[in-house]
C-alpha cells in the first residue's frame, strides 16, 4: 500500500514537472544503454588515444571530450551508430589535440630556455599500481613488444594508424572503420594493407 | 575477433593491446569511470529537459529577430530612402524661374505657350 501510495505521489511529481512517465522511462534506457556502451570502449578508447599523443592526462581528456560530445550530440541515434560515431569522435579530438601541441611546440620552441613537449614529468603514483597483471616476465615481454608496437605505430601515417587502431586493435569490420574514419571502405583496405607491410618490415622479429 | 581471418601478426597485436587494456592502473579506470558518468548524466539530463537542448537556438533566433525588428522600426534614422518634402507650387515655380528654367521649358514646349497665348490671359500672368 506504502509502495502504492508513494508511486502516486511520484506520478504526480512528474506531471506537476511537466514530465510524462515514458520521457523517464526512455531517459532511463537511453542513458543505461549509453552507459553499457562507454564501458564497452572506453579503455580501449583511452589505449588508442593514449597511443596516439603519448600522455596518460591528455589521453584522458580526449576519451572524455568524445564521451560528452557522443552523449550531448548522438545519444538519441540507433546504438549501432554509436561505435563508429565515438570512434570518429574521438580520432577529431586526437587531432585537435596534435594540432594544437604543435602550434604550442612552435610557439615555446621559438622561446629559450623552455621544455619540450615530451619531456616526461614526474612519474605518478598511481601509474604504478597493477591492474590483472600477469607473472613479471611474461608482463616484461609482453610490455616491451607493446612499446615496440606503438612506437611503430606512430611512425605510419595518420590515416594507417587509424585503419590499423580500428581494424586490429579494436576489432572493428572494414564498413565500421570506413564510417569512423569518413572515408570509402576501398580506402580503408588500402590504408590497413599498407599499414600492416609496413608494421611487418619494422617489427618482423617482436612479431 | 568477428570471424575474419587475422594473420598471425594482427593475433599477436591485438593480444598485445589487450593486454596494454587490461593493465590499465585503477587511478586511469577510475577517471574512465566517472567521465563515463558525467556523459551518462547529460543523457538524463536532455531527456528530462528536452527544453535545455533548444533553449539557447531559440534564444539566439528571438534576440536575432527582434534585433531586426528594432532595426526596420520607423524612426531609428536608418530608413533606406527618405522622401524629401514636396515644395508648394508657387515656391516651386518661383524657383525655376529664379534658375531660368522656365525659358528652358518655353524652348522645349512651345505649342503650350502657344496654346496660353490664345486663352487671352493678361501677359504678365496676373488674374
Amino acid at each position: 500500500m506504502t509502495a502504492s501510495v508513494s508511486l502516486d505521489f511520484a506520478t504526480l511529481a512528474r506531471l506537476a514537472d511537466g514530465e510524462p512517465a515514458w520521457a523517464e522511462e526512455n531517459a532511463l534506457e537511453s542513458a543505461t544503454s549509453l552507459d553499457r556502451f562507454l564501458a564497452s570502449v572506453e579503455r580501449r578508447a583511452f589505449r588508442i588515444a593514449q597511443m596516439a599523443v603519448r600522455d596518460r592526462d591528455d589521453a584522458l581528456d580526449i576519451v572524455q571530450g568524445a564521451m560528452l560530445r557522443l552523449a550531448r550530440n548522438y545519444a538519441r541515434r540507433p546504438s549501432e551508430e554509436w561505435k563508429p560515431l565515438f570512434y570518429r569522435i574521438l580520432y577529431n579530438g586526437i587531432r585537435d589535440f596534435q594540432r594544437r601541441r604543435t602550434v604550442r611546440s612552435r610557439i615555446f620552441g621559438l622561446l629559450p630556455g623552455q621544455w619540450a613537449d615530451d619531456e616526461e614529468g614526474p612519474a605518478d603514483p598511481f601509474e604504478q599500481v597493477a591492474g590483472n597483471l600477469p607473472e613479471p616476465s611474461r608482463q616484461l615481454m609482453a610490455d616491451e613488444a607493446m612499446q615496440a608496437l606503438e612506437v611503430a605505430v606512430r611512425q605510419l601515417p595518420e590515416r594507417q594508424q587509424q585503419a590499423f587502431a580500428l581494424r586490429c586493435l579494436e576489432g572493428m569490420d572494414v564498413a565500421e572503420t570506413a564510417e569512423a574514419m569518413g572515408c570509402s571502405e576501398g580506402s580503408v583496405k588500402t590504408h590497413y594493407f599498407r599499414a600492416l607491410q609496413t608494421l611487418r618490415a619494422k617489427l618482423g622479429e617482436v612479431w | 575477433m568477428s570471424g575474419e581471418r587475422w594473420t598471425e601478426n594482427e593475433r599477436r597485436a591485438r593480444e598485445l593491446f589487450d593486454a596494454s587494456v587490461e593493465g590499465l592502473d585503477a587511478e586511469t579506470r577510475s577517471r574512465l569511470n566517472r567521465a563515463r558518468q558525467v556523459a551518462v548524466a547529460e543523457v538524463e539530463r536532455a531527456h528530462r529537459n528536452p527544453w535545455r537542448t533548444w533553449l539557447p537556438a531559440a534564444v539566439a533566433a528571438s534576440v536575432a529577430l527582434l534585433a531586426v525588428v528594432l532595426w526596420r522600426m520607423p524612426g531609428n534614422g536608418v530608413e533606406p530612402v527618405a522622401r524629401p518634402a514636396e515644395p508648394a507650387p508657387a515656391a516651386e515655380v518661383v524657383e525655376m524661374l529664379a534658375n531660368g528654367e522656365g525659358f528652358d521649358v518655353a524652348a522645349e514646349d512651345p505649342e503650350f505657350y502657344t496654346w496660353l497665348a490664345s486663352q487671352g490671359l493678361p501677359a504678365n500672368g496676373a488674374g
